[in-house]
């Protein structure tokens, strides 16, 4: 706001600048995080990424050991390709099956790999009423 | 019943759009009556909400399921405290108490400051009458509590995790924290539009934005308490983007009541200022947007509804005008003083806002990330933990260290000379605790020990300065210690107060660190008689028992827990089964030490039939500084907030002695 240049400009010219370079600098080590797709959009993949689907039946194994193994198929209802999950670690008060969860993880095999204790579930929607289905 | 809430709301959807009308064209033309008809229409608004708000109520309490809200929230069984919690459980009842929140205030606000701003007030009032206009729309049209039924037997019931003490309190504080946000947005629009860009604006909202502020501070908060005892994962914050959501307009907040200083002090800042009200106001907006609209994949999202466009329509018509309306007036903004030099409390505070907006952006760019990647690369990404935690660590603790700095470095221009002086022993303070905990192996995480240490410097620094003014008052003739001390604090409640939300601010990060940078980890599953060792506590799993609760199947595991040779009693951690709702909650066991504010978190993460559990357990030292500093930082708030006629009046005084009319 001031209209002549002064040292103090400078200083918050670089300070901005500063901001900046931080925020790059984060991008371009850690490059960002994980495509999230849907079960359907997962053949073929072989990077990590973040799953979001509905649970499957039948849910066997136990996750402490050896994992908990259930399958995902698409929230949009479209598709009916189911991808089989292998998990382990810690299971939300709330998953079951038909809530919708999100994972993380990879594909080994045609089989969904999940990083430990990454499970999270959405909300039930009982707590409001379900008006649409499909979720960005 | 139904048909009187929704006629009442009718009323104040008519009510606001009179307000909204008629209050732009008499402001815009100068007609004093019906300005004054607006401001009723504003404050009768208020009224009719409230009736639409009693009405809900009683049919909540009445069980009456025949209102589709009710049956979708309720149950017979449920307890009346979380009945009455229902209000704001459900998306339409939680519109219904932001309107009634943003009338209630609108009408307030007005009222209380109409007498000696009143070319402001006449502009004003339409800008909190668009707001309410926007939401009486929403709860009229789009999502109405007031949709009726054939009434079911029963009601759905509510979702167990929200069945708790903190749910009766968390979601109301946050709201008033956002619609509080809009007092400010609605006196800084309206001191734009009407041209009376002096400081009066300020003084007429300072206490609402501290007010608003603090309720978005102790309510974020307590969901984070909440989150700890009872959602069960052994944290208290996941960068989730519906926490975020309360997070960004606080940190907006912050920096507005900052650099707001430096408009009083210094007249610099002003359009900065008024861009901070407006981003602060949009992102509450945002907030309750991604709260409601279920955009973004949350573990809260609560619903996933058609208000959505809406109110991204609404944000964006909101940005939109008012930054239209800033670039009119720029030439009104400018400052006439400027700053001199980069070390000064100016420059200072000004380090704090880009550090403190940085990191606001940061978070939303992280908030909004899956959205935009997947709008240009066609693919959703999104951006995790160590995103949030790396920029939490590279902006938070500079402004750890500038919390220090900025209240005693002089105005204006500052020599290095006696920035030596007066820092020489918060220096010393905080490399010698740096020292000592690097020896007792601190060192084990570096921004753990940073924090460390910039928090033994700010603490050091604010140590001193109520010790340096408590001795002049003393020197001044106050008769005891403790009477100079709490004069010092009476006298200048702002600045101390100030001082007392900053000690806060250290606790919670000496918390933070403790807990996430030092905490650890172990998890076993045991046969009842065997045990586990974590640190120096030993767990011996005795005994599993169950029996019936009120609306729940409670089951628990009783662990007796040693540390060394010390027997510290019995811990239970467990699962309620919950009947109606058909869900499972788990029910953790915390032990908290009074002395060291350490944690021994004991969750049971899977019960088998025959009796085997899996648990996973934690130590988690210092976390009880952070709700520690949750109550001081409600009596920092409440020192600044606590009425000071005194104060007002030099204020009202000043404000009029420059010359500016007090009436039209």
């Amino acid at each position: 706001m001031a209209r002549n240049a002064s040292p103090a400009r400078l200083v918050i010219a670089l300070s901005v600048a500063a901001v900046l370079a931080v925020f790059l600098l984060y991008t371009s080590i850690a490059g960002g995080g994980n495509p999230s797709v849907s079960p359907s959009e997962l053949a073929g993949r072989t990077g990590a990424v973040q799953l979001a689907g509905v649970v499957v039946g039948p849910v066997t194994g136990d996750a402490h050991a050896g994992g908990l193994r259930f399958k995902l198929r698409d929230i949009a209802a479209k598709s009916t390709t189911a991808v089989a999950v292998r998990y382990s670690g810690s299971i939300p008060d709330l998953f079951k099956v038909g809530r919708h969860i999100v994972v993380n993880g990879q594909l080994e095999r045609g089989t969904f790999v999940a990083q430990p204790n990454s499970l999270i579930t959405k909300c039930p929607s009982k707590y409001a009423p379900k008006k649409s289905t499909s979720s960005a | 019943m139904p048909e009187l809430g929704r006629a009442a709301l009718l009323v104040t959807l008519g009510l606001s759009l009179y307000a909204l009308v008629a209050g732009a064209y008499a402001a815009y033309h100068g007609r004093r009556r019906l300005a004054r008809s607006a401001q009723n229409a504003l404050v009768a608004s208020f009224v009719s909400t409230a009736v639409a708000a009693l009405v809900l109520l009683s049919a909540l309490l009445r069980n009456d399921f025949s209102f589709a809200y009710v049956a979708r929230t309720t149950s017979v069984a449920l307890p009346t405290p979380y009945t009455i919690s229902a209000f704001w459980g459900g998306q339409e009842g939680s519109l219904l108490l932001w309107l009634l929140i943003l009338t209630g205030f609108g009408a307030a606000a007005v009222s209380l400051n109409r007498r000696w701003a009143r070319d402001l007030i006449v502009w004003v009032v339409p800008v909190f009458a668009a707001v309410a206009t926007f939401f009486s729309f929403l709860v009229v049209a789009v999502a109405s509590p007031f949709v009726t039924q054939p009434a079911p037997p029963d009601g759905a019931g509510m979702t167990p995790s929200l069945q708790n003490p903190y749910m009766l309190a968390h979601p109301p504080l946050l709201y008033l924290g956002y619609v509080g946000l809009t007092v400010p947005f609605a006196f800084a629009m309206g001191a734009l539009l009407s041209g009376r860009l002096d400081e009066r604006w300020l003084i007429a909202t300072r206490r609402w934005t501290l007010f608003a502020w603090a309720a978005l501070g102790v309510g974020q908060l307590l969901g984070s308490h909440w989150a700890y005892v009872e959602v069960g994962w052994g944290g208290y914050y996941a960068w989730d983007p519906v926490e975020n959501a309360a997070l960004m307009p606080w940190l907006a907040a912050t920096a507005f009541l900052h650099s707001v200083m430096i408009q009083e002090k210094r007249g610099m800042l002003k359009i900065w200022n008024v861009l901070l009200v407006i981003l602060a106001f949009s992102l509450a907006l945002f907030g309750t947007f991604l709260t409601r609209s279920g955009v973004v994949n949350s573990i809260h999202s609560f619903t996933e509804s058609s208000i959505g466009p809406w109110f991204l329509g609404f944000i964006a018509l909101t940005v939109a005008v008012s930054l239209v309306v800033v670039l009119r007036r720029v030439p009104l903004l400018r400052s006439p003083t400027k700053l001199e030099s980069p070390i000064s409390r100016e420059a200072a505070f000004l380090y704090n806002n880009l550090l403190l907006l940085a990191l606001c952006l940061a978070i939303l760019w992280g908030v909004v990330y899956p959205m935009l990647s997947e709008a240009v690369r066609g693919e959703s990404v999104v951006l995790g933990r160590s995103y949030y935690d790396f920029f939490l660590r590279a902006f938070g603790l500079p402004l750890l260290l500038l919390m220090g700095i900025g209240p005693l470095i002089a105005w204006r221009r500052a020599s290095l000379r006696s920035l030596a002086t007066t820092f020489r022993w918060p220096t010393i303070v905080a490399l010698a605790t740096g020292a000592l905990l690097l020896w007792r192996g601190a060192g084990s995480s570096v921004p753990g020990l940073v924090a460390y240490t910039f928090s033994a410097f700010v603490i050091t620094t604010i140590v001193m300065e109520f010790a340096r003014g408590t001795r002049a008052r003393k020197a001044l003739g106050a008769t005891s210690w403790f009477g100079a001390f709490t004069s010092l604090i009476g006298r200048n409640r702002r600045r101390y107060g100030g001082y007392v939300v900053h000690a806060a601010v250290v606790l919670f990060a000496i918390g933070v660190a403790g807990s996430s940078a030092f905490d650890s980890v172990a998890e076993a599953k045991l046969v009842r008689g065997e045990s586990m060792h974590i640190g120096n506590y030993t767990l011996v799993y005795r005994s599993l028992s169950e029996h019936a609760g009120a609306n729940a199947t409670e089951i628990r595991a009783t662990l007796g827990v040693r540390r060394g040779d010390h027997d510290l009693g019995t811990l239970q951690a467990g699962k309620n089964a919950y009947t109606i709702e058909q869900q499972v909650s788990n029910e953790v066991g915390i032990r908290s030490d009074k002395l060291t504010g350490e944690d021994l978190f004991v969750i049971a993460e899977q019960i088998d039939p025959n009796g085997t559990v899996y648990f996973r357990v934690f130590v988690k030292p210092l976390v009880n500084l952070i709700w520690l500093a949750g109550l001081v930082f409600l009596l920092g708030s409440v020192i600044t907030l606590w009425p000071d006629r005194r104060e007002q009046r030099r204020l009202v005084a000043r404000a009029s002695a420059v010359g500016l009319p007090a009436t039209r």
